[in-house]
């Protein structure tokens, strides 16, 4: 039996937005969609197109191309893909990690260093900071030439000190040295700097305290500055495993991710098989892994610190 | 006692003095070690080829050799990289802020629903790099016909979640009466974004842009992805295919090389040195977020 119930009011009473404050929302909702336009059409398309990519044949002399499933899967971790993967992902994780051991640990020694009040000592702090400033590929073709075997500084240098030439950039064995180098040059005043500034903010009332206890001022550091600093420590850690796991730049001007792939970093691989060999559908299926290995790892580093990092309150 | 008392101060003040001069010596020490590449390229750029290859490094060129400058530029287009870098970093630089503030402004004051959760998604692209999803953005970039366009390299780049999520934070902060006065005297959306939360946010604007401006300057990757002839190749690139110029002859035409580098880096250090207050104070807001 049918009931009329249009007369009757329903149980859940409906709020009644006024038709002003609708428009409203509807103008502060076009001011963010042209940025949500842009992130759906350059970053969340292409990041599902990606995985789409990954399961085709596709190679960019063909215009055509076919699903294959899972063939560029098992040519990553069952196949000739394998080895050069896992030595690019050791290559990208160790650089990663000397360049976040020199940013933290170098910038908070280049802070303690360069924490002083005074005009020639801001001057100087600018001029440790700025080489992060200047394009990694023109800093690269400027150490290229410091490094070179024959007539580069750093060679003469050792020289004097009676070290033999070293091939820098032309050996396995040095290659990735060399590049560190460039990076630590780059990174170690980015790293004083934002330690500088958050020890700036630290309560002068901390250190009287400790010094009233009588504690020494490798003490006052240990206990006071170092456990304050835990979130710059973080700030610091998770933008440079980021920036770090990206790294192209220097790998694509000094060593082309050689010599024997012994510079062949995550990105630069990807690269290669882009735009070397064509293979676009292997590039995405290594691009797609790495995207999953560096949301873990953030996601992983955030739930970590999250129950050892001190704040100050 | 007193005299005890009064040597035990001496000894202190002593101390102090010699902490100092350490302290001034490791520091300047480590500044030079730090500045030596740079004065290293100034210097190697003013060499002849027979004075840059010595077997013992001169630290000072015995005349300074200005032609370097001139035949860098005579075997890379310097200037039309310049020309290229300029627009694409006005362009990128432009849009990011124009099209960041307005979004900025809807996240931060704007009453929609779903907000929170929209904003999650400008969160998600700060963990999505270009360098994982260049691929299909290559791909979409051709389909458009944008390979060696200014539209190639600067609109993939229009707009930075990292701008956003920084003017969202600094817009929030602004008291919601000044919006209120400003709308019941008629003024529209573009009025409150630009003419009041812009002005009264000026120094974070200026440090947002200040970044965009050097990411922009300096970015390689995605220029290198996009573009195949020096037509619209950037200074980024262009000191890399300076060398690439002298296939094989790098090594005794580096006094050029490193002529390119120095008028590559040059308005990179100038717009340091003038703005570096704003840089300093973007990156210590950065780190306290």
């Amino acid at each position: 039996m049918r009931v009329d119930t249009s007369a009757v009011p329903s149980g859940r009473t409906r709020i009644r937005v006024p038709r002003y404050r609708k428009r409203e929302s509807v103008k502060d909702f076009l001011c963010v969609a042209p940025a949500l336009a842009f992130f759906a059409v350059f970053v969340y398309y292409p990041l599902a197109d990606l995985f789409r990519i990954g399961f085709t044949n596709w190679n960019l002399i063909r215009d055509s191309y076919k699903f294959v499933g899972l063939k560029n899967y098992k040519w990553l971790f069952h196949g000739s893909g394998l080895g050069t993967w896992l030595s690019s992902l050791r290559i990208t994780f160790s650089y990663t990690f000397w360049e976040i051991a020199i940013t933290l640990i170098g910038g908070m020694l280049l802070a303690a260093l360069f924490n002083r009040e005074s005009k020639a000592f801001a001057a100087m702090r600018s001029l440790v900071f700025m080489p992060k400033y200047i394009a990694v590929s023109t800093s690269a073709i400027v150490f290229m030439w410091i490094l070179n075997d024959q007539y580069g500084f750093m060679n003469y240098l050792l020289g004097l000190f009676g070290v033999a030439p070293v091939s820098w950039l032309n050996s396995e064995k040095t290659a990735f040295t060399s590049l560190l180098i460039l990076t630590g040059w780059r990174v170690v005043g980015y790293g004083m700097m934002i330690y500088l500034s958050a020890m700036k903010g630290i309560s002068k009332d901390y250190y009287e305290a400790a010094q009233l206890d009588g504690a020494n001022g490798f003490q006052r550091f240990r206990f006071v500055t170092l456990p304050l600093l835990s979130p710059t420590t973080l700030f610091l850690f998770v933008t440079t495993f980021i920036a770090s796991m990206k790294v192209f730049q220097s790998v694509d001007v000094m060593t082309d991710g050689g010599p024997y792939e012994s510079t062949n970093v995550m990105v630069y691989w990807i690269y290669d098989l882009a735009f070397v060999q064509f293979r676009v559908d292997r590039a995405a299926v290594v691009a797609g892994v790495f995207f999953v290995i560096l949301l873990a790892f953030t996601a992983a580093t955030m739930k970590i610190s999250n129950k050892n990092v001190h704040y100050d309150s | 006692m007193a005299t005890d008392q009064n040597a035990r101060n001496a000894r202190a003040k002593r101390l102090r003095l010699l902490t100092t001069i350490l302290q001034y010596a490791v520091a300047t020490l480590v500044v030079a070690v730090v500045m030596f590449p740079i004065f290293w390229m100034i210097i190697s750029s003013l060499k002849t080829s027979e004075e840059l290859l010595r077997p013992v490094p001169s630290l000072w060129p015995e005349r300074f050799h200005w032609r370097n400058y001139a035949d860098a530029l005579r075997m890379a287009p310097f200037g039309r990289y310049f020309f290229n870098t300029v627009v694409m970093t006005a362009g990128i630089m432009g849009l990011q802020l124009s099209i960041g503030s307005f979004a900025a402004y809807g996240f931060a004051k704007g009453r929609f629903p779903g907000r929170d959760v929209l904003f999650i998604l400008v969160l998600g692209a700060l963990m999505i790099p270009i360098q994982v999803t260049f691929v299909p953005i290559y791909v979409m970039v051709a389909k458009l016909g944008w390979i060696n366009t200014f539209a190639g390299l600067i609109v993939p780049n229009a707009v930075s979640a990292y701008m956003i999520f920084m003017l969202r934070q600094t817009f929030k902060s602004v008291d919601d009466s000044f919006l209120e006065a400003a709308r019941l005297e008629g003024m529209g959306r573009f009025g409150l974004v630009f003419k009041i939360l812009v002005p009264m946010c000026k120094p974070t604007m200026l440090t947002v842009g200040i970044i965009a401006f050097i990411d922009g300057w300096n970015s390689y990757f995605w220029p290198k992805m996009v573009t195949t002839t020096s037509a619209r190749r950037t200074i980024a690139q262009g000191v890399y295919e300076l060398k690439r110029s002298y296939a094989g002859l790098e090594t005794m035409n580096q006094n050029q090389i490193m002529a390119g580098a120095v008028m590559a880096v040059v308005p990179i250090i100038i717009l340091f040195i003038v703005l570096q207050k704003y840089i300093l104070t973007g990156f210590s807001k950065a780190a306290s977020k």
